[in-house]
């Protein structure tokens, strides 16, 4: 018990549940167990140590992979027999024969567990089949129980006719000290991690590998990110990054591993930077080892992203990314009227683009402006379609020179749709075509800038 | 097993007691209480239908958790023992969750009559064709009549396909009708309206013979929570007579049933079940006799009562009482060898009203709750109409902006908090699709994650009770958060 404790810290109370409820030997399981809890709780760590330690027979099963039952059936059928056979299994009714099989050849009284990780999926499946899971101990004759792990609250399963009720467990998020703990039990493959990736002195290396330097960073650094983000997964990784420029000035003799003020304002810019990157996962080192103390959760981490340096760079932000297309200079005007042709309400156009539009209905203007709402703007409503005929139109108001509609020109356009900048087909049929701009106002004021043009002076929004 | 092992006896006692419990709130699918005239009247359909012959069709109707299936199990357990059931009859059980199909009905049946071998590689044209084939088989098999038929159809509702016909239905209670051969058929349900799903030509065919069970239903004048002490009394006492004895008896009644009748010890567990666990003949008798008073002494306390009360004003499914019953019991160690009331008041408490999504609120991030106090003013405003992301930010932006103490984060980690909410569903998107799992968008009428919109799935009352308990919550939201509109 002490030792599953080690290695699944935090968690006491939800671990002597799960022991409480499954018992020992061969005593009777609950029929099911519904656990909730947010993303990165530990829901599958604490189900998968119980069960291991308890040595039970056990299967688990992560729904996502399963797309058709029959391959959940098999999944289930082969994890619990010993012997490699091939059985095939389509329909609940073979399970539970088979199951019954199971019990009269091998398995008898002992306890067995049948774990749906990622139990949210089974909802898209038919809808009998999570009803018959969670009696599924009343349809075959095994000392059988059913975990449901899911990251949504018991509500959110809908069943019309209602369904024998499992008992529910709840896996509340750790608190900032429990991720302080967490985090810091890491600390060992933080510095490995470091190390591997420095050429550091060995009297420096004793400096940082002392945990008061360590746990003075977490400090910092949750201080930071324990407001945007409780999600333990991505809070190490964010902290394998940050520690290592945490460290940098130490490796370089710059800052005194003990001077403690001075490590803080060296951080705290960079903390604040990296902030912009959570969860985007684009990391502007080039460490491309897997990032360290995610070695107990290595079914859920998501790979990460190695770029090529210089696309990192562009991506991070989205003037960078804008220029990054590098598009030729008509093509750049036609997406900025793509764009005001999306904003903008069509029976403006006259007024936004025409030098004559005449003055007389400005009193009315300015009473509308007053008026308009700022949750039914245009720019927070989404883009409009528009036809290709007004494309061009306002491409050529707001083109100072004369050029000819030539093929070239339209071919841009399908460029543009072919980039994913404009939405629409990519044939032009000149009469039929309906477009639409799916780039944001970040992006085109960057596109906008490199022609000197100002895309808010055409905005009816900002009028 | 391990608990033999220990040295220390009353971890081996505990042990065993819980084991003996949890089997008898479990697996104990005979004993039924209560409800004394429905289940004479199933009995005597049975009854007849087994050893007259007679032909009836029936439907048992009652909420989740009222004992329905126990109902039936204990009645054919009594049966078993009067008349020779595996000879003069067949009991065929379905289940609409397994075999709502019927082809895999078909198959079912075919497997519970035992005659995979009669059928083997034959092919029928119609269901009808097949069932006829099945009857004639167990009618020529020996030179009598055909044996009896018990057709127990559990979660009737699901036979009942809308779409397509209801052969299966037809077939069943056409023969109920014809003198093919003696036959019983059951149905069990919880759906009242269940009727009037059926066919025209199968609601014909039935003989309207309903059964209805309810949970409070035949003790009117005593409150529920009494009748629920009585379970718990029954259900956590332990056997009381001598274990000797006990172990003696079970033996007997594996190898001949009639020679010893049942009624020797109370609160016991079935002997079919008993037989499986042969460690029980280890209980000591001075410790059950303790047992049993703790328990008897419980059931005095008005602490029990009260919480049973609790119970009973959210649900009277006995289901979930045992449930409660199983949590309770799993809790008794060598620590505690004895239940608490205070433990039994937690767990019903945390039973009846989880509060999940309370909790779940209150495991989001101080920016993700500002997302959804922010979406829930705007929805106030706009009299609950959808929004999407640009929007909520808009709101979140103002009031970031009021404070200054805020920490300002990027667009785009905002839109990663936004999509977070939508994957935990506290806000669900508008469209047909109901969940982000099952999207099924045509490229046609896409729109950019930005401007889909979304509804709050979480209602107001949660946040306010999320927001009202949050650990540690800033006092500038407390705050945005109670003057609403800005």
């Amino acid at each position: 018990m002490e030792e599953i404790q080690n290695k699944v810290p935090c968690r006491e109370e939800q671990l002597n549940d799960l022991f409480n409820l499954l018992g020992e030997g061969d005593e009777c399981l609950p029929c099911s167990i519904f656990i909730s809890g947010s993303m990165a709780t530990g829901k599958s760590l604490c189900v998968n140590s119980v069960l291991r330690n308890l040595n039970y027979k056990h299967v688990i099963i992560d729904c996502i992979e399963c797309y058709t039952p029959k391959i959940m059936y098999e999944g289930i059928l082969s994890g619990l027999d010993d012997e490699e056979i091939e059985v095939k299994c389509e329909t609940l009714m073979d399970l539970t024969n088979n199951l019954n099989r199971l019990q009269e050849a091998a398995i008898g009284n002992n306890p067995v567990v049948i774990v749906f990780d990622r139990a949210e999926r089974l909802r898209t499946m038919d809808h009998n089949i999570m009803s018959a899971f969670l009696r599924l101990r009343e349809l075959c004759n095994l000392n059988v129980c059913t975990i449901f792990i899911t990251h949504l609250v018991y509500e959110n399963f809908y069943f019309k006719m209602g369904v024998r009720e499992p008992i529910k467990l709840y896996f509340p998020n750790y608190n900032k000290e429990e991720l302080f703990k967490i985090i810091f039990l890491h600390q060992k493959s933080f510095i490995n991690h470091l190390l591997i990736t420095h050429e550091v002195d060995d009297d420096i290396r004793e400096e940082l590998e002392k945990p008061e330097l360590f746990a003075n960073f977490l400090n910092a650094f949750l201080s930071v990110f324990y407001r945007p983000c409780r999600d333990l997964i991505e809070l190490q990784h964010m902290a394998c990054v940050n520690f290592i420029k945490y460290c940098e000035p130490i490796i370089k003799n710059e800052i005194n591993a003990t001077d403690l003020s001075k490590l803080w304002r060296h951080i705290s810019p960079i903390l604040k930077s990296s902030l912009e990157l959570l969860y985007l996962r684009i990391s502007n080192s080039k460490a491309v080892n897997p990032s360290p103390g995610k070695e107990n959760s290595d079914g859920e981490s998501i790979p990460v992203h190695n770029f090529e340096n210089t696309l990192k760079e562009e991506l991070t932000s989205t003037k960078t990314f804008a220029q990054s297309f590098e598009l030729p200079y008509y093509a750049k005007f036609l997406l900025i009227a793509a764009y005001l042709a999306s904003y903008n309400p069509p029976k403006e156009d006259k007024r936004l683009f025409m030098k004559n539009h005449g003055k007389q209905r400005k009193r009315l203007q300015q009473v509308k402006a007053k008026a308009k709402i700022t949750e039914k703007l245009n720019t927070q409503l989404g883009p409009k379609v528009f036809t290709l005929d007004r494309l061009l139109a306002i491409f050529y108001a707001i083109l100072e020179e004369k050029i000819g509609l030539t093929s070239n020109l339209l071919a841009q356009i399908a460029t543009l749709v072919e980039l994913k900048l404009i939405a629409g087909s990519k044939e032009i049929d000149l009469d039929t075509a309906k477009y639409k701009c799916i780039v944001g106002y970040d992006f085109i004021s960057a596109v906008a800038q490199t022609v000197g043009f100002n895309v808010r002076k055409y905005l009816y929004d900002f009028m | 097993m391990c608990g033999l092992a220990s040295d220390n006896p009353l971890e081996v006692q505990i042990k065993l007691i819980r084991k003996y419990l949890k089997l008898k709130i479990m697996a104990d699918n005979v004993s039924f209480r209560g409800h004394s005239q429905e289940r004479d009247h199933i009995y005597d359909l049975f009854k007849r239908t087994v050893s007259h012959g007679e032909s009836h069709s029936a439907l048992m109707l009652g909420p989740r958790g009222c004992g329905k299936t126990t109902l039936i199990n204990s009645v054919l357990h009594q049966i078993s023992k009067e008349v020779d059931l595996s000879n003069d009859a067949i009991i065929v059980r379905l289940n609409g969750l397994i075999h709502h199909d019927e082809k895999i009905a078909l198959k079912s049946i075919t497997a519970q009559m035992q005659l995979e071998n009669a059928v083997g590689d034959r092919v029928f044209g119609t269901f009808a064709e097949n069932l006829a084939f099945l009857l004639s088989c167990l009618q020529s098999g020996a030179d009598r009549r055909c044996k009896s038929m018990l057709f127990i159809l559990e979660e009737f509702d699901m036979f009942c396909h809308s779409g397509r016909t209801q052969t299966l239905l037809y077939n069943l209670f056409d023969i109920t009708h014809s003198e093919q051969a003696p036959m019983c058929v059951l149905g069990v349900t919880n759906r009242l309206d269940v009727m009037d799903l059926l066919e025209k030509r199968v609601k014909s065919r039935f003989s309207h013979r309903h059964l209805f069970i309810f949970p409070n239903e035949h003790d009117s004048q005593r409150a529920p929570q009494y009748k629920y002490r009585d379970v718990l009394v029954q259900l956590l006492s332990l056997p009381v007579q001598k274990v000797v004895k006990k172990k003696a008896r079970s033996r007997r009644n594996t190898v001949s049933e009639e020679t010893e009748p049942d009624t020797v010890l109370e609160n016991s567990l079935p002997p079919h079940i008993l037989a499986r666990y042969p460690d029980f003949e280890h209980l000591n008798p001075d410790f059950i006799l303790d047992w049993n008073q703790h328990i008897e002494g419980m059931a005095e306390d008005y602490k029990v009562i009260d919480c049973l009360e609790k119970l009973c004003y959210y649900s009277v499914n006995e289901q979930i009482f045992r449930n409660i019953l199983f949590e309770l019991v799993s809790k008794l160690s060598c620590d505690s060898p004895y239940i608490d009331a205070s433990d039994l008041s937690a767990i019903i408490d945390k039973t009846v009203a989880p509060e999940h999504r309370v909790k779940l609120l209150q495991s989001l991030s101080i920016l993700e709750l500002s997302l959804v106090i922010a979406m829930k003013h705007g929805m106030e405003i706009f009299d609950g109409q959808p929004m999407n992301f640009e929007m909520v930010l808009h709101r979140y932006t103002k009031f970031a902006n009021s404070n200054s103490s805020t920490q300002t984060v990027p667009r785009p980690v905002i839109l990663k908090a936004f999509e977070h909410l939508q994957e935990l569903e506290i806000i669900m998107p508008v469209k047909t699709t109901d969940s982000i799992y099952n999207g099924s968008e045509t490229t046609a009428n896409r729109v950019q994650k930005e401007y889909k919109l979304y509804t709050l799935a979480v209602p107001n009352e949660d946040i306010s009770d999320a927001v009202k308990n949050f650990k540690a919550l800033p006092t500038e939201i407390n705050h945005w958060f109670n003057n609403s509109v800005i």
